[in-house]
């Protein structure tokens, strides 16, 4: 396994949307990594997520990732992004289909070795159960695996994950973390996640970032 | 309500008078009408000519009852296929159309000019778009059934972009972080999550059209309204009367079908169905107080 592959890098970056929120960040991901970024509500671990997603500018810096645009990188937001309408099945092959070619049509359905896939995502996060229904109706612990199975079935280089063990019990933390490191090890890949709960966070997180007076330190 | 705005009420509501007497202008002009009203009444509309229900001298009638030859069924007949063809072709264009126009899935260089194409296709009124047909197609269904659908574009691309537009953030920011293209992110993520409104809006537009369909027959673009137009110049407003007796009883029946699926697909949907019983009387006759709860699946895993 190649590990210390870097994934990810930001250079001096400062994130915020108006005001800037964290400054001077410079730090690196290698594959391997599991982290967690720890601070009080409203200091900026969910814009830095968002931030390495794409999803917002930096102000000031730059941010280099070193994984394919399509389908190199994970994220579970913190409201899951699920289609409530569709069965957990589409859902989680949602992810399964960025690892096509953007030209695959997605109206047609998975090839088979992709559906296999699928299935034993849905197994590994114990819904296989829920597979035809729509998660809509789904109780907010069984959404959060849904989302995990999703981003798992995209096999990914770098997954980003905001808050996604929150309202899990201790047995589907469990699961849960199990289905991210296989992943890990077999992709070589890395996971950033924001966490309240400091102390779930210490438990499965190799690397702590914290977030205090606008800058991030990095736990030794 | 404070002052402020019981006196910005007032002043539009006497605004609204002002301008009423206004464009009345002469009032002794209007002395006599409620009599004239009466006369034609009495004279010409009352009692409804039912003829209209009894099968039509030419051509010969094989069917087995008289009523499928007659102009009722055959107008409303052709006035509910072209309705229904026309939302159908309507609904096929517009929903391409309304992802290129919704701001949180196209470029603003793509929602722009698809935005003034459906505020264009909407901006003309079905009868102004089946007399430009007409002079296309002549006089008949196609006319009509051109006519709707354009509108039904403009229409229903509108209310479906804005469902569009309001659909949740964080799947189409899932979407976006993992990489997919915005046909997947349309096709997998935004109408699949907006489906209960383009549902709700296609049933609308049908039932729309279904009202409409005898309008734009006035012009001559096929259906009910075709028949209407000719009893109308042929000064047969007993015959007139009878159809839209006959209109305005399928257009209920359609409205109370149309409510029972929208009801059905709607997010209330997942907590009380309608029954047919509560659509036709008020709901103390017919529901409990207590709306069945949604159904959950239980998040322990023991089962």
């Amino acid at each position: 396994m190649n590990m210390g592959e870097e994934l990810a890098h930001l250079h001096d970056v400062s994130i915020g949307y108006v005001e800037p929120l964290v400054h001077d960040i410079t730090i690196e991901i290698v594959a391997g990594d599991v982290i967690a970024i720890l601070g009080p509500s409203g200091i900026g671990k969910t814009t830095l997520l968002r931030t390495m997603a794409g999803l917002v500018r930096p102000l000031s810096g730059e941010v280099e990732l070193g994984v394919n645009p399509r389908g190199g990188l994970g994220y579970i937001p913190q409201r899951l992004g699920l289609v409530g309408n569709l069965s957990v099945r589409s859902n989680v092959e949602m992810g399964a289909r960025v690892r096509l070619s953007k030209w695959h049509p997605p109206f047609l359905p998975l090839p088979q070795e992709l559906a296999d896939e699928v299935n034993s995502c849905l197994v590994s996060l114990g819904i296989d159960h829920l597979a035809d229904q729509p998660v809509r109706i789904l109780s907010g612990g069984q959404q959060r695996r849904v989302a995990t199975a999703r981003t798992i079935a995209q096999a990914p280089k770098l997954l980003l994950a905001d808050e996604f063990l929150g309202e899990l019990d201790d047995d589907n933390v469990e699961i849960v973390m199990n289905a991210v490191q296989q992943v890990i090890n077999k992709q070589n890949s890395a996971l950033v996640m924001v966490e309240h709960h400091e102390e779930l966070a210490r438990q499965v997180a190799n690397r702590i970032w914290k977030i205090t007076d606008g800058r991030l330190v990095e736990e030794v | 309500m404070n002052k402020r705005f019981l006196i910005f009420a007032s002043s539009i509501v006497f605004l609204a008078f002002f301008l009423f007497f206004d464009l009345v202008g002469d009032w002794g002009r209007l002395s006599g009408g409620w009599g004239n009203l009466v006369l034609f009444f009495e004279e010409s509309l009352w009692p409804p000519n039912w003829s209209v229900l009894e099968a039509q001298s030419y051509p010969v009638c094989e069917a087995r009852f008289e009523i499928f030859c007659s102009v009722a069924w055959l107008g409303m007949v052709e006035t509910l296929k072209i309705a229904f063809v026309a939302t159908i072709f309507g609904f096929l264009i517009s929903v391409p159309l309304s992802v290129m126009a919704a701001s949180n899935l196209s470029s603003p260089y793509l929602a722009l000019p698809a935005r003034v194409l459906l505020a264009g296709m909407r901006s003309l009124p079905s009868i102004i778009w089946a007399v430009l047909f007409m002079i296309i197609f002549d006089v008949g269904a196609l006319a009509g059934i051109f006519a709707m659908t354009f509108y039904t574009v403009g229409y229903l691309g509108k209310l479906q972009f804005e469902s569009m537009e309001g659909i949740k953030n964080a799947p189409l920011e899932a979407a976006k972080a993992t990489g997919m293209n915005r046909f997947e992110t349309a096709w997998l993520v935004a109408i699949p999550e907006s489906a209960n409104n383009l549902l709700s809006h296609v049933l609308f537009m049908f039932e729309y059209n279904v009202r409409h369909g005898s309008v734009v027959g006035l012009v001559g673009a096929g259906g009910i309204g075709l028949y209407l137009n000719t009893y109308l110049k042929l000064a047969q407003y007993d015959k007139v009367v009878a159809l839209l007796i006959i209109i305005f009883v399928v257009v209920v029946i359609i409205d109370f079908i149309s409510m029972a699926l929208r009801s059905a697909v709607n997010e209330e949907g997942d907590v009380e169905r309608p029954t047919w019983s509560s659509l036709f009387l008020p709901a103390a006759f017919t529901s409990s107080n207590h709306p069945t709860p949604i159904k959950k699946i239980d998040g322990n895993e023991s089962e």
